[in-house]
Parts: structure tokens; sequence; C-alpha cells
């Protein structure tokens, strides 16, 4: 039930232009965008059994995301987001908590953009940092609002992209997490441990998804799968509560849709976003359904347009 | 150049990410060491369950210079040849104090067995069944009671088999095979300590048999530790293997005698059915007019073990005798000051109480607060060289207060029966999870005090920390929202209380 940077700023919300997508903005073009996730789940995976618990009921987390991307150049952009999140149970006494999770930093490299055939071939790259933005407690699980580690991901993307707007689009990522610091000075994970840091399992990242841009590239249409898996770690104990050494894996299924406003004038660069995905599978993890929506606002200096929309 | 960059970035982010990544130690850091005093005279102690030193016998040592010791030494010699780097491994890990390796197997194991069990589909609950412990839930759920009752058994017959040990010792006087052979060089620190019997052996054989009467299911692991830990005496060069066979009959005899004791302490009846745990509550209601009721979903129709206020106490006479006076009545003024404390506390949580709630919180998964206790201890022994006795005495003595303690606190919890924050404030919500079993006296409390009372007696360097240890202990249950501050004050109080009866029997065992 850890939770996942990279579903806040990568695979859930603000698909424009975010690590895991395609997209890239022209040199010193500015994005910002803003978006609510709300996520609920009555069920989670005790290792890998579904299970419930009356004393958690059902648990919900919401996340306010602001984010910021700028163009470095046209083939390398920066992007920078500090979600705020909130988690609370229906069930049971346990007090839920909110707070800033973690500052993430990536650099997005185009290093291939060429037609081929009838379409686009495209492949990216992503480097990606994050680190908690405030002392919240990554040993209070499932309330925790996040794995209180820092984390440092690399990503391929690589999309083909028909001339009438179709594409397709794969994306995989490991994803290197370092050690979270707990409140206690000792902790069972298969044996004893006598510390007040616990190692959290990196994990392997991947995205795939086919969609379409239609109405001049002003509507983009997407569905979409993501998926996680730990590449270490133990499995929650019977009716034991989760710590950030699990073996979490994930797989979800979702919808995206983002309209950019291009020909109203006064509303240029503005682009609003909504989207939808449900967990079908996981391991020590919560099984969530979320949704979200939001707004992006780009702005330059360059009179070039976004390269994957010409 | 692009793929230059990347990997630049790569390297020094992976460097920056990992820099700092600790080691994750998952036994206490020591190593063998020179012990600050034999104590020669431990043979004259006074055991806590033997009738006396050599009540448990063993045959006379064959002489250094017999045909029989000879071959032993040979065997030693030979052995300690051809070690291998897992042999070795072995011998650092047990150290010429496998006492408090012990005592780190058995929180290891109260970690692994401390679950709840969940409830059945049908909203009943199904408790661990000693007769058939592998048959979800697993036996035991090592609680805090259960807990501290099977650390003070491992102590006591850990003591009394050392005093046994030492009085033959004495007695026999028979050298360490490198003081009969001047080329053996041992892996640990030579003392004038005689061999016979070994008291690594003593340890190993104790040990092993207490924690398989708790642990029932983890028998081969602890068959196969106390296998290791004998054979490291004779790969380390302390003892030939008739040492450790007179140690292993000390080890195993003294657990016996534990046990039987184990058997009869009434920890048999300590979770109670549910007319009694009834009969408890109604009794608790017709007294004081409140009554302590489970907020989990399912509701557990029992709280923990109602019954272990009953259980046989080491060193307090009557339970009774060290019961606290009555706390304030829900609704009454004083009861309103702690509630709205707790209020308080909870609407503006600091990070430093959150951490001291978090740090002493010691719940489901982990060793107990007992556990907790054992561990200061043993970083205590390690810092002041204990010999393996001395080690076993402190532990003796603390786990009894502990578990008196326990048995006292549980006493007032199933007597008083009173209701916790979660049942009496509306709507409150809290940062650790709400046990069990009645708030009144406050068990981190009761055990924290009591345990810091003999830790303040065996080491008075340290008696500032673990007192200031034991308050924060007590306070850290108010943080987490869990206890009125009544419960944890008097609770402190209780355990000193408590503890000062094990420490006037330690003052006479003839150790000072």
């Amino acid at each position: 039930m850890v939770y996942l940077a990279i579903l806040i700023c990568g695979v859930g919300a603000l698909r424009a232009q975010t690590p895991t997508d395609d997209l890239m903005m022209p040199k010193q073009d500015i994005c910002i965008a803003l978006a609510y996730e709300n996520g609920t789940w009555d069920e989670y995976w005790e290792g890998t059994m579904l299970r419930s618990n009356a004393n958690i009921g059902t648990f919900t987390r919401t996340a306010i995301m602001p984010m910021l991307a700028y163009g470095i150049t046209d083939k390398i952009n920066f992007f920078a987001g500090l979600p705020y999140i909130q988690t609370e149970a229906t069930g049971g006494q346990l007090k839920g908590v909110s707070g800033i999770q973690d500052l993430s930093l990536a650099l997005k490299a185009e290093l291939l953009n060429q037609q081929a055939g009838p379409g686009k071939l495209a492949f990216l790259t992503t480097v990606g940092f994050s680190t908690p933005a405030s002392n919240y407690l990554s040993d209070y699980l499932p309330f925790s609002i996040g794995f209180g580690a820092r984390e440092l991901s690399l990503r391929g993307i690589l999309q083909y992209r028909f001339d009438n707007g179709i594409y397709a689009r794969g994306a995989a990522a490991h994803l290197w997490r370092a050690q979270t610091k707990v409140e206690r000075d000792s902790y069972y994970n298969n044996g004893y441990y006598y510390s007040e840091w616990m190692d959290v399992p990196n994990a392997l990242n991947y995205n795939a998804a086919v969609g379409v841009w239609m109405f001049n590239n002003s509507l983009k249409l997407e569905a979409n799968y993501m998926g996680l898996r730990s590449t270490s770690g133990d499995d929650i104990r019977i009716y034991n509560s989760p710590q950030p050494t699990n073996k979490v894996e994930v797989d979800q299924v979702g919808f995206f849709a983002q309209y950019y406003f291009k020909s109203i004038k006064p509303l240029k660069g503005l682009g609003l976003l909504a989207y939808y995905s449900k967990m079908t599978n996981g391991r020590n993890m919560g099984k969530f359904e979320n949704f979200g929506f939001g707004a992006t606002y780009q702005f330059g200096f360059s009179k070039k347009q976004s390269t994957n929309e010409n | 150049m692009k793929t230059k960059i990347f990997r630049f970035i790569i390297c020094t982010s992976l460097m920056f990410v990992f820099s700092c990544e600790k080691e994750l130690l998952t036994h206490a850091d020591y190593s063998e060491y020179t012990f600050s005093s034999l104590d020669e005279k431990g043979g004259l102690w006074k055991p806590v369950l033997l009738s006396a030193a050599n009540q448990i016998v063993i045959p006379a040592p064959k002489d250094v210079t017999s045909v029989e010791y000879q071959a032993e030494l040979r065997n030693v010699k030979l052995a300690m040849s051809s070690l291998s780097s897992k042999q070795r491994e072995a011998i650092e890990y047990w150290t010429n104090n496998p006492i408090l390796r012990w005592n780190e197997i058995a929180l290891e194991l109260a970690a692994k067995y401390n679950l709840i069990p969940q409830p059945n589909p049908d909203g009943t609950y199904t408790l661990p069944d000693a007769a058939n412990p592998s048959k979800y839930p697993l036996f035991p759920y090592a609680h805090p009671p259960y807990t501290c009752r099977a650390l003070a058994y491992l102590s006591v017959a850990q003591f009394d088999g050392l005093i046994s040990a030492w009085n033959y010792k004495y007695q026999f006087n028979r050298k360490a095979p490198y003081d009969v052979d001047n080329s053996i060089v041992p892996a640990y620190s030579k003392t004038t300590l005689p061999a016979y019997p070994a008291d690594g052996a003593v340890v190993a054989m104790a040990s092993r048999d207490i924690l398989i009467a708790m642990f029932p299911l983890e028998k081969d692991y602890l068959i196969a530790k106390a296998n290791e830990n004998m054979s490291c005496l004779t790969w380390a060069g302390v003892n030939v293997q008739s040492d450790v066979d007179a140690g292993a009959i000390i080890g195993t005899e003294v657990a016996k005698i534990a046990l039987q004791r184990a058997g009869n302490d009434g920890m048999r009846r300590a979770q109670a059915a549910k007319p009694i745990s009834d009969s408890i509550k109604t009794a608790a209601v017709k007294r004081f007019g409140w009554q302590w009721d489970n907020q989990e979903v399912p509701v557990r129709g029992v709280g923990l073990t109602p019954l272990f206020g009953k259980v046989r106490m080491w060193n307090v006479p009557t339970v009774e005798e060290v019961r606290p006076p009555a706390p304030p009545a829900p609704g009454s003024a004083e009861f309103q000051t702690a509630a709205n404390e707790l209020q308080e506390i909870a609407n503006n949580m600091t990070p430093e109480k959150r951490k001291i709630a978090n740090w002493w919180s010691d719940g489901l998964n982990t060793y107990t607060p007992p556990g907790h206790w054992n561990r200061f201890a043993k970083d205590f022994m390690i810092k002041y060289k204990f010999n393996p006795l001395r080690s076993a005495r402190t532990f003796a003595y603390m786990n009894m207060a502990i578990m008196d303690a326990g048995i006292s606190c549980w006493d007032a919890k199933y007597y008083y029966h009173y209701p916790r924050p979660i049942q009496t404030i509306p709507g409150f919500k809290t940062i650790i999870g709400t046990p069990n079993f009645p708030a009144y006296t406050s068990g981190h409390s009761t055990f924290s005090a009591a345990a810091a009372e003999v830790l303040s007696y065996i080491f008075p360097n340290e008696a500032q920390q673990c007192q200031a240890w034991a308050r924060e202990a007590a306070e850290s249950r108010i943080y987490g929202g869990i206890h009125y501050r009544f419960d944890a004050e008097v609770g402190l109080t209780q355990g000193k209380n408590v503890a000062v009866y094990s420490v006037n029997k330690a003052k006479q065992d003839g150790a000072e």
C-alpha cells in the first residue's frame, strides 16, 4: 500500500508534458498545471489476497498537484511537481494525515523523432528525482502520504504516431529508492532489524497507451495501462499493517482526455484534462479507483509550436 | 554527447540518492569481550527456582591428564585447524556471552509471533490453540503479557543454570583447553574461569528448551541454533566436548524445572472464555458503574488475557497489595481534565510528540515494551562487559519484575475495567492503535517503571537515563491518544512499587 509518487506526477494527472509521455515544449516555453485527484478503496491486497478490514472501511486519498514544466531547449524539458495529499478512513479510530509529499524534478530529452512510413517514430528518455518535502511519516500505513525516501528514475519512452492522429506508446522505467527513516529503531521484516531505517524496494514501472489526437490536435483521448513491480520486499502479514518495506505490485487501467484551447484567442494556451483509472490487480496495496481533473496553461517567448503537435 | 550527459546525470544522481544508505543490523553489534569480573563466588548465589546450586547433579570430570581428556583435546585442535569460514562466522556471532544472543533470539520470535488474530468471515474470532499451534491463528500470539512471561522463564532458567555451572566450575576446577595446551589459541578472550561444565552449553540448552516450549513452531530453528552455539565452544577452543556435555545436562534439567513452574502458573487460564470475561465486566459495573468495551469491528468479545492478573507472581506475595487506587470516574472533573488534555494534544500534534508516541509504541509485529527494555539491558551489559552469570542475573531480576508488573497491571486493568479514550470521547481519533484491553493502568508505564527500577539498581550510573526513558514511555501513550495521564502516572508508581520486591530479593542473593 505504499503510495507511488509516480502515480501522481507521472501516470495519473498532467498528461500535458509529463515525464511519461511524448510531448515536448519548445525552448523557453513554460507550462503550469494544477490537478485534483481522488482515490478510494474499500479492499486491499494483503500479499496477493484481496481483503477488506472494517476498521478501515473505505479509505480515501485526495491530492492537489501543482506542477511546472519548462523548455530548456526544444529537445530537453524540465519538470517540477509538489503534491499535497490527504488521507482518511471511514472505519476505525486511526487519524488520517495530510501534508506536502515529495518534490519531484525531471529532465526529459527527445532523442529521436522522425517520419517512418505513415507516421512518426519518437524515442524519449526521462531522468527523474524525488525527495520527501516534509517530515511526513512513511511508517504509518495505510495513511502515510508517501514512502518517505528519495527516488531516482530512468525511463525510456517509445511512440509511433500515424499522420491521422492515432498513436501507440510504451514506456518502461527503473525506479531506484533509497531508505526511509522511521520513528522507531527496530522492526520486523522477515527477521528483526535494529535500525531506524527501512529499505524501500526498487521497482519497475511500465506504461502503455493507445489514443488519438482529434480536431486539429485540440482533443486527445487515450486508453492506458500502468504496471508497477517492486523488485524485492516482504508481504503484509495476516491482519497486520503494511510497512514501507513491502513488495508492491500494481496493474491499473485508465482513460484520459485533454482538450487544448487553440483557436479561441483569449483562452489560447489553456488546457483542461480529466482522467479515470482503476487497479485490476495488485499486491500489498489498496485497490484504488481514481479520478482526477485539472488545468494546464502554456505560454512562452518562442513562436514555435510544440514539436509533436506539428 | 547526449547519452554521455545522461550517463553522467544518472551516475551522480545515484550517488546522491544512495550516498547515505545505512547498513541494517539484524543483531546487536558486539564482539566477544574480556569480562569486567568473573564472579568467582557465583556458585554461592541464591538461585530463583533451584533449592541449591548442586540440586542438578553432573558427573565429576576426568582429569586433564587422562587418556579421555587428551583425546578430547586432540579433537578440539583438529577441529580448530580446519575451520570453515561459516564456522568462523558462527564463533564470532555467538561470542563468549551467548546469553545476549539468546535474549535477542527470544525478542525476534516475540516480534514474529506478535500478530493479533483476524476476524472470521462470520464476525467471530478464533484464538490460538497451544495444542494445535500451526493452525491459524498460529500459537502463540506473543502479546506483551505472553512475551514478558517467556522472557522471565528464559532468564530465570539461564540464571539458575549458570549459578549451578559456577558452583561446579569452582568445585572441580578443570582448566580450559588453552591452559592445558599452550598451543591452543582460543577465539575468545582467555579467562581463569574453570571450563567444566561449559557455561555456554548451559545457556544453549536452557534457552533452547524454554523457547521451544514458548514458541513450539520454532523447534527446528531453535535446535539448530543451540547446536551451533554448543559447537562453537569447542571450535573456539574454550571447552572440550565433556565440558559441553556436562553443561548441556544442567541446561536441560534447569529448563525442565522452570517449565514445571510455567505449566502451573495460571497462564493457561489467562485468556478466559466469554462467560468469565463477561462476569468480570459485570463485577466492574457493579463496583464502579463503568465498563470498558472493545471498539473494533467486529467487536472482540473477550479482551486480552482477562485473567493474567491471576498468574503467579515471582516476588510479590499477593497482587492485591500492589493494586493501585481507583481511577477518577468518567465524567468527573478530574477525568474531564485528562480527556481535555488528550484532545488538546491530538489537535496540536507536534513532530516531537508524534515521534515519542511512535518510538515507544512497540505494538503488534514488534518485540513489545518488555522486549524494548531487554534490548536496553543488553546494551548496558555489553557496555559494562558483564560475564554470562551477571548478565543472566540482570535479565532474571528485570524480567521477573517486568512480569510481576504486568500481572499487577492486568489485575488493575480488569479489576477497574476502565474505558479507553476512544470509548469515552466522542469522535476521538488516535495516531497509534488502541489495544484490546482496558485503559487503567497503562501497561507501558508499569512495565517500563519496573524495568527502570531494576536497571537503576544494577547500573547506578544509568539510573537517570532509565528513569527518563520510563517517564517518556509513559508519556508516549498520552501522545498516542490511547491513555489518560492518570493511567500513565499511576502505572509508573505501580511498576516501581512492584519492582521494589524484586530489587530487595536481588540485594539478598549474595551477588553484591
